[in-house]
């Protein structure tokens, strides 16, 4: 049932994004080079519907606003999590003021190492998305649509996870 | 036969209320903001196959015991869909086909470590998660500095 659904999602959201032809990444490319604005309104209009939407569903409790299990117990347990919310602002406020009970949570925040590691990787991300000229969606619509250098990208996407896993997985776990 | 194209931000309005809907009614929790995202469906799927074959122990998000999440075929399908209906459907040969697979390649390795494709990225800044705004800041730079050097290189070319 739960696959079904999910299935439905996926091909709809294909089927849209054939359509309007929308990367992630060609949006910001576009404006950077030639300042069209078209695919870029689309992601800030993705972006704020989820933004209304979710703070909606948070309001009516709909949606739980817990902590997000990433991956599995291990990751989870190690990666540090937090929510823009009051209670944070309250936080940082407290720490401007001088609460020195909460200093050493914020600083040890700071001191993650997955912060660094996250702008990292999503500065990676965008500049090979940007050679490869689409982020994985437009990928995956340009292969549905015959393109051949589209199919070699999920050839080696498909490949990269049981590669990462069998022989990376030891080295990359110490950055969590 | 005039092509007629959807509006991109028409289409960010309809997916994106689809994702968070999809993920209020069927309650598709445990990892939040997870019902769309390319690479960690992928894992989940690719893991979760070898874990079924070889006893192993590989890393999936625990949504992944109540659904196949088979999400990147099915995209493949819905727009392979479009493009035949649409007429735009031919086929192009591959000009660099080691270039594009080693950036799948990195594209996967570089979402499994945070945990998430460039949509996941935009979904988890609409639901305010702190790291997922400082990896979209980091996209939007890598994205700067992509376009700086296919500048220099089409500059030095013509």
């Amino acid at each position: 049932m739960l696959t079904l659904a999910l299935a439905i999602l996926g091909g709809c959201i294909g089927f849209l994004a054939q359509r309007s032809r929308m990367c992630f990444v060609a949006g910001f490319r576009d404006y950077f080079i030639v300042r069209d604005r078209e695919l870029l309104s689309g992601i800030f209009s993705f972006i704020v519907t989820i933004w209304f939407l979710t703070s909606v569903l948070y309001s009516l409790n709909v949606i739980r606003s817990g902590i997000p299990q990433y991956g599995d117990a291990v990751i989870r347990r190690s990666v540090e999590y937090l929510r823009f919310s009051l209670s944070h602002v309250l936080r940082i406020s407290n720490f401007l003021v001088g609460g020195q009970g909460e200093a050493a949570g914020l600083s040890s925040h700071f001191m993650n190492k997955f912060i660094y590691v996250t702008f990292a990787g999503g500065l990676l991300i965008g500049f090979v998305s940007t050679l490869a000229g689409g982020c994985v969606l437009r990928q995956h619509v340009l292969f549905a649509q015959g393109n051949m250098n589209a199919f070699y990208y999920i050839a080696g996407f498909y490949t990269a996870v049981v590669v990462y896993y069998v022989f990376l997985f030891k080295f990359f776990v110490k950055l969590y | 036969m005039r092509k007629r194209y959807l509006k991109p931000w028409l289409f960010g309005i309809i997916a994106g209320s689809m994702i968070v809907l999809f993920e209020a009614l069927f309650n598709f929790y445990p990892p939040s903001a997870y019902s769309f995202c390319l690479t960690c469906h992928t894992r989940d799927l690719v893991n979760g196959t070898v874990n079924l074959i070889f006893r192993t122990n590989f890393q999936t998000a625990l949504i992944s015991h109540r659904a196949v999440e088979a999400t990147s075929f099915f995209v493949i399908l819905g727009a392979f869909i479009a493009a035949r209906r649409y007429r735009e459907y031919r086929l192009q040969k591959s000009t660099r086909p080691l270039l594009f697979f080693v950036a799948g390649f990195d594209v996967m390795i570089l979402g499994i470590i945070i945990f998430g494709c460039p949509t996941r990225i935009a979904v988890r800044v609409g639901y305010g998660d702190l790291y997922g705004i400082i990896a979209f800041a980091g996209m939007v730079f890598g994205i700067w500095i992509g376009t700086v050097l296919l500048k220099r290189v089409s500059q030095k070319l013509t």
